[in-house]
């Protein structure tokens, strides 16, 4: 019986001694954090066509860097629907958007200064992907081996091409 | 755009006669055995009989009145249509405007004239006129404003079932006004649909000042630098398995014509930007409007393309909800517009002599004018269905060989829904129609 009650007792203390052990312990403070991720869409994903104010707005922003006013969202709507053809319309449109003195693309220096990364940030800003190794492989041959090429050029041939047309 | 056909008999003349027999034979035997699908999605060619090569409809739209027009209780208004020496009602002359007079013949004595035709089912709304004249069929259903018809437009039936298929650039729909007209051009029907729609424009909009600001000084590019740009553009293409025209909501022209038409829109800024269509048929600026532009940018696409099939509208005769003497003067410079048409495809190589021109408007005016005056005490019309709405006329140009000449019909002949027919029936594809798609019928008896 003695034997039990030391058991008990002993017992008791053990679990006393737990609690009190944890009860001492120092919390920790988790920090959970998000790396820096590029949210891009793979081509095959690319379903839903641009609305006409969703290409005016995009446009105007890849080009020039800024949101486009309401104003000239507005007048850019009513020209846009004054003509059938889209992909006429859309094609004059980014063409003169592209002769604006505003117009706000890496110069060509820049684009042959390097062109790897040239290929790759523009696929990012208009297709919202980074270019598989073929697309950068063949644009830089294009680019490298054609003194007369612009970065005007390729925003004007990305831009006017089917896949700017959807997202 | 003049079209050859060449059916079996004139190819004969190219081959040796023992050889071309040899070949009908076979081709016979082999169409009897194999009928193949042809992209039109018929069985067979169509027969390919036009009996002219270009038809051009004039919409003389707004809801104008039999009353003011063929019946001329106001005077000849329309003298460039209408033959008829009575002068303008002097209650009204004040506020008409002195227009040069129209050129040449009246159009009446040019063609055939339906004096009784009729609007005769659906709502008299402007858009429920329109989609009537252009796709054959009354709206009888609810019509959605922001939707294109439900059935298939004159466009799409021209550019489907003519052999062979027909391109964009032949087929113009041209209107004076945005908000639902843009969506004419191609329906909603079923293997129909945009990628057989017409070409779209509203010149005014598109033709102005801010229209120049935005889209006339595109950045230019050598042909070098613009076979570099489509080689690139190709390469993108090739990666991406969607399209354009995937969207639904877009016409798309073949690549060669797109640099026509680009060019042409180019060519219209630089003269409207220096001045050049300010007045372009030289009667004075006072006199021009919204009509006459309209139909003087479609004298250009005629002029520029020759298209074999295109619609313009007119619409400033509606200012009649409020103002019946402008009415009377906007219906004069219609007329006047009209009247200049047909002579600039007169004076049009390839349109010459092989072109049909219908003339209607899409709706009447009521009978019992609403509560509002003029400054010449005249009371306005709406157009709310009454059966003065619904009369209207019809005229059909064209050349002798063509059109029976200085005819008028009096009596109760033709519907709004049988011009659509009748254009399939001169260009040569109405037999390739399916059946039950056109409850209208051929206006045979104005033709020659």
């Amino acid at each position: 019986m003695q034997v039990l009650n030391k058991r008990f007792y002993a017992s008791i203390l053990l679990i006393i001694l737990s609690f009190s052990h944890q009860g001492c312990k120092k919390e920790t403070n988790y920090i959970y954090e998000v790396d820096d991720v590029l949210v891009t869409k793979d081509q095959s994903e690319k379903t839903v066509s641009k609305t006409m104010v969703e290409f005016i707005s995009i446009a105007y922003a890849d080009i020039f860097g800024s949101t486009i006013s309401q104003n000239d969202l507005g007048i850019l709507s009513l020209l846009y629907l004054a003509f059938g053809d889209k992909v006429i319309i859309e094609d004059v449109l980014v063409k003169n958007m592209l002769n604006s003195s505003e117009a706000n693309l890496p110069s060509d220096a820049e684009m042959r200064s390097n062109i790897g990364l040239y290929i790759k940030n523009t696929y990012i800003k208009l297709y919202n992907r980074e270019p598989n190794e073929l697309e950068s492989f063949t644009l830089s041959q294009k680019i490298s081996d054609n003194e007369a090429m612009t970065s005007a050029m390729v925003y004007y041939a990305m831009m006017t091409s089917n896949e700017y047309r959807f997202y | 755009m003049s079209t050859v056909f060449i059916n079996l008999h004139n190819m004969s003349q190219y081959i040796p006669r023992r050889s071309f027999l040899k070949k009908t034979a076979i081709a016979a035997a082999g169409t009897v055995a194999l009928p193949y699908i042809l992209p039109s999605g018929r069985l067979f060619a169509a027969s390919g009989n036009r009996i002219a090569n270009h038809v051009v409809f004039c919409m003389f739209a707004g809801g104008v009145r039999n009353i003011e027009s063929v019946l001329q209780q106001r005077g000849n208004l329309m003298r460039g249509c209408f033959n008829g020496s009575g002068g303008i009602d002097p209650a009204i002359a004040p506020g008409i405007q002195a227009l040069p007079s129209p050129i040449g013949a009246t159009l009446q004595s040019q063609g055939t004239l339906y004096k009784q035709f009729r609007y005769a089912q659906g709502p008299t709304g402007h858009f429920n006129g329109h989609s009537t004249a252009l796709t054959g069929n009354y709206t009888l259903q609810d019509l959605n404003i922001k939707e294109p018809p439900r059935n298939p437009t004159v466009f799409e039936y021209y550019r489907k079932h003519s052999d062979p298929i027909q391109s964009a650039m032949n087929a113009w729909w041209i209107s004076n006004a945005l908000g639902p007209y843009p969506s004419l051009n191609f329906s909603t029907y079923p293997g129909y649909g945009s990628i057989y729609g017409a070409n779209f424009m509203q010149p005014a909009t598109l033709i102005s000042q801010l229209g120049a600001n935005a889209l006339s000084n595109p950045k230019e590019f050598t042909s070098a630098q613009m076979q570099s740009v489509n080689d690139m553009r190709n390469f993108f293409n090739e990666s991406f398995s969607r399209s354009a025209a995937q969207n639904g909501n877009t016409i798309l022209n073949e690549n060669s014509d797109k640099e026509l038409i680009q060019s042409f829109l180019q060519n219209t800024f630089d003269t409207a930007l220096a001045g050049g269509l300010n007045d372009p048929w030289n009667v004075g600026e006072q006199f021009m409007n919204d009509d006459m532009f309209n139909v003087s940018a479609a004298e250009r696409i005629i002029q520029q393309f020759k298209p074999e099939l295109l619609v313009v509208n007119m619409q400033g005769v509606d200012i009649c909800h409020s103002n019946y003497t402008q009415y009377c003067n906007n219906l004069r410079k219609a007329d006047y517009a009209v009247s200049h048409l047909w002579q600039t495809i007169q004076n049009t190589p390839g349109m010459a002599n092989d072109t049909i021109l219908f003339v209607a408007p899409e709706h009447g005016r009521n009978l019992q004018p609403n509560t509002i005056t003029d400054n010449y005490g005249q009371l306005a019309l709406d157009h709310t269905s009454d059966n003065t709405s619904r009369e209207i006329f019809c005229m059909v140009v064209g050349p002798p060989d063509k059109v029976q000449q200085n005819q008028v019909i009096n009596d109760l002949t033709g519907e709004s829904i049988d011009i659509v027919p009748t254009i399939a029936h001169i260009l040569g594809f109405k037999d390739a129609i399916p059946g039950g798609m056109l409850p209208g019928r051929v206006l045979t008896e104005a033709l020659a």
